[in-house]
């Protein structure tokens, strides 16, 4: 069966400099803004563009992102040809092949591409948090006539985490350096390609042995090849939330500057999510809600200052939460304070517990258990 | 799993949840926040692993479809089996109290085709948490024909039948004497009946009272958690709103707040459903508000309900009552009335002129709207009768010229202060100094000239918000707004009585000054160009406007009211507080519902009063009436010969006037029957309260019915009405139920001789039998609220409606 568009979504990293928020779950799994996984939005950005043919290339603790995607019906991609694929690491004659990087991932799975014969590929990634109609960059990609098309973004601030490029009028990327000390442009790639399925064929093929990564390896190929390789200037609102900071400061900015994701406006671009089944949260007595976000299923006892409160979590009488993202079914007992923190899932801290930090700071149960020794 | 049971959700019934259920069904009203009443039913199944469903709906159900979809959310989305919507063959059919026999055999081949062994029949508007294998164990280890289910005394309309019996019952609906399973466990003719009482929280919603209440009980937090557990989920159709958002002037206190909400004003003891905008400043208490519905800042709520979509406008205060909640309707704008202004056009009102009960409501409507805050003005024909009353206290206003039928017509206007109403009387010799109001050749005349004089006097009144015209003497009025420079202001149309239409040649029209008018025939008919053309339209009750879709009482309107049926509403007239036995002069002993043991001295009255045998005992049915054939003297006159004479201790007393074949027929009864039967014909509509008083029954088996009056003041006297379930009376009047004791009087439902005489049975039945439960129906009776207070909030609920949208 042919397909125009055939999407591959990488899921499988670890983000490791996540921490413990990742210690036992994909970080495309992450819980974001109280009910969301960062999964969300790349699936949501797909069904919102209708694209619906897409692979899902997994690796690290993939059970939770896979019970959580299922067939793909929260964003009504449960379509009969095509919808979701779980494209796993697999032994074949040639041995064990897990993935070394981004575009050996998706030359490991190229078959399931060929299947659809499309004459586009997007390839996209699963932990980034925005809000993107793909077709405007498919669009440009087929007006410009280009082999390769880069989503960009103007990076405010510290440059030297991302791809950095240069156009022409023409918008042709001209420069491409992969995580620069001293960049030249602030446009940077979100890591987001659209390719003519013929030319990453041949680009995947020729590439060197060793060299697996689109950033550092293939775009560059491309550009020494004299490859018509486009850029796509995005303005909306984009976050690569690859650290905790970054987690926590695309968190808050829900809070503090809704106007940016506008995730409140989903009647024509809604962001889906899988749905718990719960009733609306409770708030049963508080002396103080402000700036803040409470999920379905929650019963609130305490005060919640400028925090995102996932779903199910309790919070008992006179604790006061502050700045804090919780995690689902986080309990959290009386009189507590904590302050800066990032609870993830299923912590219970203990009534008089103060969790108060400069730096925020993420609290899992080992974490909890560690403080009560010390208390003692 | 192989399940043994399969369901059939009622979604047919009839309910009292106002404009609510206008363009919805009561299983898609909206829930405890992001619920639909119909999940909890759905989720019970899914719980209970039950894959075979049946929902039966009535009417206009795309809600219900829209919502239940292919039923996947509660996995009912099987290869075999799975979820059925059977919609009614006639789409009109009124909604009855329950499922009937006949609306299931309709769908026969689906109780045929179903593998499972026993159903369970069950309703659409139930908050519960159950697990129907729980009852169906029940039914089994009883070894019961059927079970009913219910939750401490009250019914859920809940059975578990066999198959094979519940065919039987379908297949010969026809001649069953009961008609839905209600009335069946009732009459038990030869059955096992067992009741499996559930033990929680559970609740049916059927009016705005029990829908407001059982939101808030979600609140309490033992109730909450005992329908939210996390091992039966209840399962609804998700929307993909974002979590609340809590701005910083948020003060919560014991409420439930969906997704997508944005709070920065107060919200005590409520449920905000989905994507609801709370100000700043603005102050939601007691209330349930629905989805996507903005409360702008400084405004006040207490116990209302918001439909979807409401906007409550800065600085509106809005204040219902537990008991009767504020009530919007979708999409409603919601600002103070304060500054409603509104006129009132009818041929008649109380104490001005009177000749039936167009008078009183107009009368009592005027005072009402003003009393609450309602700028209020009335104009009527200046009648000779009038004249002759009150000319000296009115006071000249100005005068005009109006044109009609090519000649200038000059009107006098005079004003009267009627409490808080602005009353204006258009005095115009030749059209209206008349003896009588109505009955003259030139009656079509007369009130197309009164609709023209109200239309030009617009130009000399401070402008309304809108216009509400009363049966076909003001029904012009509408279309000749939109001839005129007022075109664009708002219009009602009440139709009081269908039967008086004003048809009149066509040259009314053209008299008028009416050019652009597409005449179908040389006549006009005045009342339904009112419909045509009036922005919404009324009638009196809401199961009269329900029952108007039908030829039988809609009769030559009923394609023009089907037209208009989105812009038609009910809305049920009251009675003022002047009804009251408690200081009523006119009756023998005053009672209150503390002790209407005294109400036996009025009934030794009455006896008297009319010469009849002075026995407590004896079984006093009473009527107050107009003796006309809508009245349902025919099943009088057909049945009470053989109930007399089979219950020597039944007395029959009457009051009224009327056509004349009907009052020589009653004499002869009467003649027959000279003990037990006493007449007293010659309406005196000032002095019928000794019988309100006085009788143990009040009867109206009517024919039709828009509202009535008898049954409400009856009820209010502790009198237990008998009516036919019709109209007005069907709205007010709630059958005895010997399992739960409820209900207010007895109803039965067909025009027939033989039901009203069984009926009348039943009730004499009781009443020697079970003093007990007579009295607490008396108790019951005594508290129906059908107040003027609540009639008239209707009517501003309704105007607002009408303004702001």
């Amino acid at each position: 069966m042919k397909k125009r568009i055939v999407a591959m979504v990488l899921v499988g990293g670890r983000g490791t400099r996540l921490g413990n928020i990742t210690k036992s779950t994909a970080k495309p799994a992450v819980t974001f803004g109280g009910k969301y996984r960062l999964v969300d939005f790349v699936l949501s950005n797909l069904s919102n563009s209708g694209i619906s043919t897409i692979g899902l290339i997994t690796q690290y603790e993939p059970y939770e992102l896979l019970s959580y995607i299922e067939h793909g019906s929260t964003w009504d991609l449960d379509v009969n040809e095509g919808g979701i694929s779980f494209l796993t690491p697999y032994t074949s004659m040639d041995g064990e092949v897990w993935q070394k990087g981004t575009a050996h991932a998706i030359n490991q799975h190229f078959r399931f591409i060929d299947q659809f014969n499309p004459d586009f590929v997007l390839i996209l990634a699963g932990d980034h948090v925005y809000k993107m109609d793909y077709n405007g960059m498919i669009n440009k990609h087929i007006k410009s006539n280009a082999d390769c098309t880069i989503a960009t973004f103007k990076v405010e601030g510290d440059k030297s985490h991302f791809g950095i490029l240069e156009m022409d009028e023409g918008n042709k990327i001209t420069k491409f350096i992969e995580k620069p000390k001293n960049a030249s442009s602030d446009l940077a790639s979100m890591g987001i390609y659209v390719f003519n399925k013929k030319v990453l064929k041949e680009l995947l093929d020729i590439v060197e042995d060793g060299k697996n990564d689109f950033g550092k390896d293939i775009i560059p190929l491309a550009l020494t090849r004299n490859l018509k390789v486009c850029g796509y200037e995005f303005s909306g609102y984009f976050r690569d939330v690859g650290t905790i900071k970054s987690l926590y400061e695309a968190n808050m900015d829900l809070l503090d500057n809704p106007q940016l994701l506008k995730i409140q406006d989903y009647n024509n671009f809604p962001v889906f999510t899988k749905s718990v089944n719960l009733p609306p949260h409770h708030i049963v007595k508080s002396n103080k809600i402000s700036n803040s976000m409470i999920s379905d299923g929650c019963l609130i006892y305490g005060e919640i200052i400028h925090s995102i409160i996932s779903s199910e979590v309790i919070v008992k009488e006179g604790s006061i939460i502050k700045d804090s993202i919780i995690h689902p079914k986080v309990k959290i007992g009386k009189n507590c304070y904590i302050e800066n923190a990032i609870i993830i899932k299923g912590s219970v801290v203990l009534a008089n517990t103060t969790l108060k930090f400069t730096e925020t700071t993420v609290v899992d149960n080992d974490f909890l258990w560690k403080t009560g020794e010390n208390n003692e | 799993m192989n399940s043994n049971l399969f369901v059939i959700v009622d979604a047919t019934f009839k309910d009292n949840l106002e404009q609510l259920t206008l363009h919805r069904m009561p299983g898609a009203l909206p829930f405890a926040g992001k619920y639909r009443l119909i999940d909890f039913t759905l989720s019970n199944i899914k719980n209970s692993q039950i894959t075979n469903v049946a929902i039966f709906p009535y009417g206009n159900y795309r809600s219900l479809q829209d919502h239940v979809g292919s039923g996947k959310k509660w996995d009912l989305d099987r290869r075999r089996d799975g979820l059925f919507i059977l919609p009614p063959k006639n789409l009109y059919i009124a909604p009855d109290e329950m499922i009937t026999f006949q609306r299931m055999y309709e769908h026969i081949e689906f109780f045929k085709r179903s593998s499972q062994d026993y159903a369970v029949v069950t309703s659409a508007n139930i908050v519960w948490n159950i697990d129907f294998y729980e009852c169906l164990d029940y039914h089994l280890k009883n070894d019961a024909d059927i079970t009913e289910v219910m939750y401490k005394n009250i019914r859920l309309k809940t059975f578990i039948i066999s198959k094979k019996l519940l065919i039987e019952y379908i297949m010969t609906y026809a001649t069953l004497e009961y008609r839905t399973m209600s009335e069946l466990v009732e009459k038990t003719p030869n059955l096992k009946v067992v009741i499996y009482k559930h033990q929680n929280y559970t609740r049916t919603i059927t009016d705005t009272f029990n829908y407001l209440k059982s939101n808030l009980d979600m609140l309490r937090f033992d109730i909450g958690s005992s329908i939210f557990t996390p091992d039966r989920p209840i399962y609804s159709k998700e929307k993909t709103s974002p979590p609340a958002r809590y701005l910083k002037n948020a003060v919560i206190e014991n409420s439930m707040i969906s997704s997508g909400c944005i709070v920065d004003g107060t919200v005590i003891n409520s449920v905000i459903a989905r994507d609801v905008t709370i100000k700043e400043g603005a102050i939601v208490k007691n209330s349930f508000i629905m989805s996507n519905s903005i409360i702008e800042e400084k405004s006040e709520l207490n116990y209302t309900i918001l439909d979807k979509q409401t906007i409550v406008k800065n600085n509106t205060h809005i204040e219902g009552t537990l008991k009767h909640p504020y009530v919007t309707q979708k999409e409603q704008l919601v600002s103070s009335f304060e500054d409603l202004r509104v006129l009132l056009v009818a041929s008649e009102s109380y104490p001005f002129i009177k000749t039936g009960g167009l008078a009183d409501v107009i009368g009592s409507l005027s005072r009402n709207l003003g009393r609450q805050g309602v700028d209020t003005t009335v104009i009527l024909p200046l009648y000779k009768k009038i004249r002759d009353t009150f000319f000296e206290s009115l006071k000249y206003e100005f005068s005009k010229t109006v044109v009609y039928n090519e000649i200038k017509h000059k009107i006098r206007v005079h004003r009267y202060q009627y409490k808080k109403a602005k009353y204006y009387f258009i005095d115009n010799f030749a059209f209206f100094n008349y003896e009588e109001v109505y009955g003259y050749e030139n009656d079509a005349d007369r009130f197309a000239f009164f609709n023209k004089a109200v239309v030009e006097m617009l130009d000399d009144l401070k402008p309304f918000d809108l216009v509400h015209v009363n049966d076909w003497h003001t029904a012009l009025i509408p279309i000749l707004i939109d001839n005129s420079p007022h075109k664009g202001l708002k219009t009602l149309l009440t139709i009081h009585n269908i039967d008086y239409q004003g048809i009149a040649n066509s040259n009314v029209i053209k008299k008028l000054g009416i050019t652009n008018f597409v005449f179908k025939s040389d006549k006009i008919n005045f009342l339904e160009i009112g419909i045509n053309t009036a922005t919404k339209l009324s009638t009196v009750s809401p199961t009269y406007k329900e029952e108007l879709k039908y030829e039988y009482y809609g009769k030559n309107l009923t394609y023009s009211l089907l037209n208009r049926e989105r812009e038609f509403y009910g809305i049920l007239n009251g009675i003022s507080s002047s009804f009251n036995p408690t200081e009523d002069k006119a009756i023998k002993t005053n009672y209150s519902i503390e002790n209407f043991e005294n109400k036996i001295d009025n009934k030794l009255y009455l006896q008297e009063k009319m010469g009849l045998v002075i026995d407590k005992n004896k079984f006093i049915i009473g009527m107050v009436t107009r003796i006309v054939e809508q009245k349902g003297f025919d099943l009088i006159l057909n049945s009470f010969d053989e109930l007399l004479s089979n219950n020597k201790e039944i007395q029959f007393v009457l009051l009224g006037a009327g056509d004349k074949k009907y009052i020589s027929e009653l004499e002869k009864l009467a003649q027959r029957h000279p003990e037990q039967i006493k007449l007293n014909i010659g309406y005196d509509a000032t002095k019928p309260n000794y019988i309100y008083a006085g009788a143990d029954v009040f009867l109206m088996p009517s024919r039709f019915e828009p509202c009535g009056l008898g049954q409400m003041i009856s009820l209010r006297y502790g009198t237990l009405p008998i009516v036919r379930r019709t109209g007005g009376l069907n709205d007010t009047v709630f059958k005895y139920d010997h399992i739960t004791k409820k209900g207010n009087g007895f109803t039965f439902n067909n025009y027939d001789a033989n039901e009203m005489k069984s009926t009348i049975e039943n009730a004499y039945d009781l009443y020697k039998t079970n003093k007990k439960d007579w009295n607490k129906l008396i108790e019951r009776a005594m508290r129906s609220d059908n107040s003027l207070v609540k009639s008239t909030q209707k009517y501003i609920e309704f105007y607002n409606v009408i303004v702001k949208n």
